[in-house]
């Protein structure tokens, strides 16, 4: 009975994530400019592979992979704003305009991001 | 903290003491630690340690209930044959000061519906976010004023 | 087999179509992307995507060892990026000014 819960689950949890997969691979196609891209990677591709290693962590007897596999989430739950935020700042910080059609932009221009190497 | 520390060895004394290390007998015995040092909470200073772990739960949740929410907004927006983004950059004042709490919101506002965090002001007061729907600005800052910086205002101060 | 690993078994299978329609349509902005952003992206997203494919074998194939793949996949991933947007503020725009090849110089920047 409750194997049969598992793979229902499971199941669910692994198509529901490989649709957010696929959700940001269209949006990194379809959206219009390099930051409005970065939402699509960094939100529906951390909720996709994240319910695809829930669906491990939930399909799993053994509680040590169980616990790997939740630690995995967390980790990728971790790194996949600071990669997007880093990415962003040095696109910003090199001058990599936004979309022409952006409503608005507070940025000072002389923001200074980082430190500059020379070439 | 320490509390907590103390929460954790109860812990791992329960798992010693029935000789099963599983995790989850672990949890059961940091169930079982937190309710014993809650019969002792006048001796300890307990009530600090419930309400503040509470409230760090809470912004867990809310997190994985923003996320959730986040990722169908994208789906939503990117599905939609004529997608209607306007999008932009704009600049919200930070009430949290120390680099831990700027970090966790900067990290929190990118994995929220429609915003994305680009850069720390050299003063650290202003963070500046970059949004998918800049239609209306000071909704957006109000409701991070009001969702995520208070949470953790309650959850770290 | 029962009913609910046949349900399994069948959504495995959607999963990784639907995996590598995404793999494929990343590799698309990969090699199209105008500017190097774009395509660092592009890599991150290929990573992300990677490690829920990894996932999904080691569900199919019971062998939990490629969780351990997947984990290490997402370190050396992270590391690459943070790597890469080092050098993209360290290179320069090189050229490239904007995504669009639009003639409107500061649009969107007047407010």
């Amino acid at each position: 009975m409750i194997l049969e819960a598992q793979n229902y689950i499971s199941g669910f949890l692994i198509v529901i994530g490989a649709a957010f997969a696929l959700v940001a691979a269209i949006g990194v196609i379809r959206l219009p400019d390099i930051y409005s891209r970065m939402h699509a990677a960094s939100k529906a591709g951390t909720v996709g592979s994240g319910a695809m290693l829930i669906a491990l962590a939930v399909v799993s007897d053994d509680p040590a992979t169980t616990l790997r596999a939740l630690a995995a989430v967390a980790f990728v739950m971790l790194t996949a704003p600071v990669s997007a935020h880093l990415l962003a700042k040095a696109a910003y910080a090199v001058g990599y305009k936004l979309w022409s059609k952006s409503v608005l932009d507070e940025m000072p221009k002389n923001q200074s991001t980082g430190r500059k190497q020379s070439p | 903290m320490s509390l907590f520390l103390i929460n954790l060895l109860l812990a791992i004394a329960w798992a010693a003491v029935s000789a099963s290390f599983t995790l989850a007998n672990l949890i059961f015995g940091f169930i079982l630690s937190a309710v014993a040092l809650y019969l002792i909470r006048e001796q300890v200073g307990y009530v600090g340690y419930l309400t503040r772990s509470w409230r760090v739960i809470s912004l867990a949740a809310l997190f994985v209930y923003e996320l959730i929410l986040s990722a169908w907004r994208v789906t939503t927006l990117v599905l939609s044959p004529r997608m209607k983004v306007s999008p932009g950059i704009f600049a919200y004042p930070m009430k949290v000061d120390r680099d831990g709490e700027i970090t966790l919101l900067a990290n929190l506002i990118t994995l929220t519906p429609g915003t994305l965090s680009v850069d720390v002001s050299d003063d650290r007061r202003t963070l500046y976010v970059h949004a998918i729907d800049c239609s209306d600005v000071d909704q957006t800052r109000a409701d991070i004023a009001e969702g995520f910086e208070r949470k953790i205002l309650e959850a770290f101060r | 087999m029962s009913a609910g690993e046949h349900f399994r078994d069948f959504a495995e299978l959607i999963a990784l179509v639907l995996l590598c329609m995404s793999f494929l349509v990343t590799v698309f902005r990969f090699v199209v992307g105008p500017t190097l952003p774009d395509r660092v992206l592009a890599l991150d997203l290929l990573v992300t995507v990677a490690i829920g494919f990894l996932a999904v074998i080691g569900i199919r194939t019971g062998f939990t060892l490629y969780l351990d793949i997947a984990i290490a996949l997402g370190l050396v991933g992270f590391l690459a990026t943070v790597a890469l947007a080092r050098f993209i503020l360290s290179r320069g725009p090189a050229g490239e000014t904007s995504i669009e090849e639009d003639s409107q110089p500061e649009a969107g920047s007047t407010k």
